[in-house]
């Protein structure tokens, strides 16, 4: 009994630690007061999140607003959007390449390559930023996107590959090994074979990467030299003494949003496959 | 679709871990045959199919193929089709997709390829299932889609990895009457991989009997089960009782071997000097309860009877000596209760004596002790 009780209490105390924050940061960001409180309602206002797409004249008829730089915070975002569409496709072609020779190629070097593959995303994120910029520095190219893609491509391939090597292992090798003897090239049994089966998995994979790429600060921020990025730029409001704009929470509002809606969506997709299977 | 002889020169097969998975084997299938390899599990018998598809390169010796050395060539290079034991149907494709595939590999344009696919769907009874996913359909329609995929890339040769194991027994007896009939229909090669020894000899024009990586006997299905030339093959080939004992006289092809039961007299094929260890080995159906003049005879006990319907199994227990026995007979009404003391007769002609061996794990021992 007193363990029940124990366990109870245990999940409860987990669940408020983990939701009370969001909700809290939810909460402020339809509070009329900067920086953001829940302690002192000053009335519901939308303006934090209208602060992006709001007339140049209102913009400025706000303390708070005004002094926020609205056309560096979207430009940033846009680099984001940038770095993500390069890291993405560059992550997934790396994972997969990585997948498959774990998974296909039987070699004793097998466990060490695995290590070798997933250590960027073990190392610490600044020593990745760090090594990068030395890296390219020293061939000349100066901090900036370009840096950001090959730092956050080194550890983003590693989801890739995780998620991709645990669907091949569910193939079963005996149909590449059909395919082969029914007279495929090793290429087209790739491509008719393994590639379509990978497909649920690739986009699977490829959310992740988008994640992944777009919320990085740590490894982003040492590589970053004089670009912004979403997420270096949030920080930077966030670092604020004065309390930051609650116009971050809006963002992250947005973003817990869009995170459940993706993921109620793949849940409500997953189901209706499993119904109208055999 | 014409097969093609496949010939086996002491092929040998070790494995990096240095297992010797297949020992040096010399053996040859004419064209158009039938051909099982019957074996345990981990004998070495789908290492030899491998290395026929062209999956494992053989360490010694040379796979010849119409009599086409196929060193060095890989699977998608040979005139073989491997069906595999759990199917590998592509489950992303339709039925028609699966069994156009080899042609779509050979480049053969998409109107023909279809056409041809629905050709061997309607050899095997599936004209209509065309368009339905492999998962759609029941286990013995899948097993036919793989043979049609498989017989679509004209094969000199068709290997089967125990296709019929997830089957049950129902649809398995049917399974065996049509691939019989497929491969009478289109006179390819079939070499069939099965642990089952009814599947084997109800299919196959020849069997060979496979034990730790070599091959025992090779020969008709009839000269295999009643001619065993091993103790192995004559345990694992069908039910069996064994007696150990002693050879005391040989003559004209028969010997007398002192048994527990008494002496035996049984053919002697290896021709065992007086004095050898011997086993003597007779079927349960060659033991009758109406002994004939010039029959071994013996008294036992029924412990149990088992009705199988159109047949009766007898499990015996010697008496005095106390050895188990399983004795197989038509179920024409005879009244053997158990407890009965009974007087059994087998003919010299229906047991065989062989020198000891490595046994088969299925021996009448434990048909008897159960």
């Amino acid at each position: 009994m007193t363990s029940n009780r124990l366990l109870n209490a245990y999940t409860w105390a987990f669940l408020i630690f983990m939701f009370a924050p969001l909700l809290l940061m939810v909460l402020s960001s339809f509070n009329d007061i900067s920086p953001p409180s829940v302690t002192e309602w000053h009335g519901f206002t939308t303006k934090w999140y209208r602060f992006f797409w709001m007339p140049e004249a209102e913009l400025r008829a706000d303390p708070v607003l005004r002094v926020l730089d609205r056309g560096r915070f979207i430009g940033c975002f846009g680099n984001s959007l940038s770095v993500a569409a390069i890291v993405v496709p560059l992550a997934l072609l790396m994972g997969l390449s990585g997948a498959v020779m774990l998974t296909r190629w039987q070699s004793r070097a097998n466990g060490l390559l695995w290590w070798v593959l997933l250590s960027p995303m073990l190392a610490p994120g600044i020593v990745l930023g760090l090594s990068a910029l030395v890296f390219w520095g020293r061939l000349g190219v100066n901090a900036g996107l370009f840096t950001i893609i090959m730092a956050q491509a080194t550890f983003v391939a590693g989801y890739p590959m995780l998620v991709l090597m645990a669907r091949l292992q569910r193939q079963p090798i005996e149909l590449e090994e059909a395919a082969r003897d029914l007279g495929a090239s090793a290429l087209r049994s790739f491509f008719r074979i393994t590639l379509p089966f990978l497909a649920p998995a690739l986009i699977s994979a490829g959310v992740i990467s988008f994640m992944a790429s777009l919320e990085n600060y740590n490894t982003t921020m040492f590589a970053k030299g004089g670009a912004c990025t979403f997420a270096t730029e949030i920080g930077a409001m966030a670092r604020n003494p004065n309390g930051h704009p609650p116009v971050i929470n809006a963002v992250g509002t947005v973003i817990i949003l869009l995170t459940v809606s993706v993921a109620l969506g793949h849940a409500l997709l997953k189901r209706r496959e499993a119904t109208k299977g055999p | 679709m014409h097969g093609q002889d496949v010939r086996l020169e002491t092929v040998e097969i070790t494995y990096p871990n240095g297992f010797r998975a297949v020992q040096p084997t010399d053996l040859t299938i004419e064209a158009g045959e039938f051909f099982s390899i019957l074996g345990p599990s981990g004998c070495g018998k789908t290492t030899l199919l491998r290395a026929v598809s062209g999956f494992v390169e053989p360490s010694r010796g040379r796979v010849l193929i119409g009599g086409a050395d196929m060193a060095g060539k890989t699977p998608n290079q040979r005139p073989t089709a491997l069906i595999f034991q759990n199917l590998a149907l592509f489950p992303l494709m339709s039925v028609r997709d699966n069994v156009a595939f080899g042609l779509e590999a050979r480049g053969v344009p998409k109107a023909q390829r279809h056409a041809r696919a629905e050709e061997l769907l309607a050899l095997v009874a599936l004209a209509d299932q065309a368009g339905k996913k492999p998962t759609e359909l029941s286990g013995g329609q899948r097993q036919r889609v793989a043979i049609a995929r498989a017989l679509a890339v004209e094969p000199a040769v068709l290997l089967l990895d125990e296709p019929l194991s997830a089957l049950d027994l129902k649809l398995r007896q049917h399974m065996r009457a049509e691939l019989r009939a497929i491969q009478r229909k289109t006179g390819v090669t079939f070499i069939y991989i099965t642990h089952d020894q009814g599947e084997a000899l109800a299919m196959s024009d020849r069997i060979a009997v496979m034990n730790a990586g070599r091959i025992e006997q090779v020969g008709p299905c009839d000269e295999v089960y009643s001619r065993p030339d091993t103790a192995f093959v004559a345990s694992f080939v069908g039910e069996v009782n064994r007696l150990p004992g002693t050879v005391s006289r040989s003559a004209e092809g028969l010997a007398v071997i002192d048994t527990a039961l008494g002496p035996i007299t049984a053919l002697n094929p290896k021709a065992l000097p007086d004095g050898a260890q011997a086993f003597v080995f007779v079927r349960p159906e060659a033991l009758s309860l109406a002994p004939q003049p010039g029959d071994n005879r013996i008294t036992a006990r029924v412990e149990r009877r088992d009705l199988e319907g159109p047949f009766i199994t007898l499990h015996l227990r010697s008496d005095p000596a106390g050895v188990a026995l399983a004795a197989q007979m038509a179920n024409v009404g005879l009244p053997v209760a158990p407890g009965a003391l009974v007087e059994l007769g087998f003919a010299p002609q229906t047991a065989i004596a062989l020198p000891e061996g490595a046994m088969a794990r299925t021996g009448t021992e434990e048909l008897a002790a159960e």
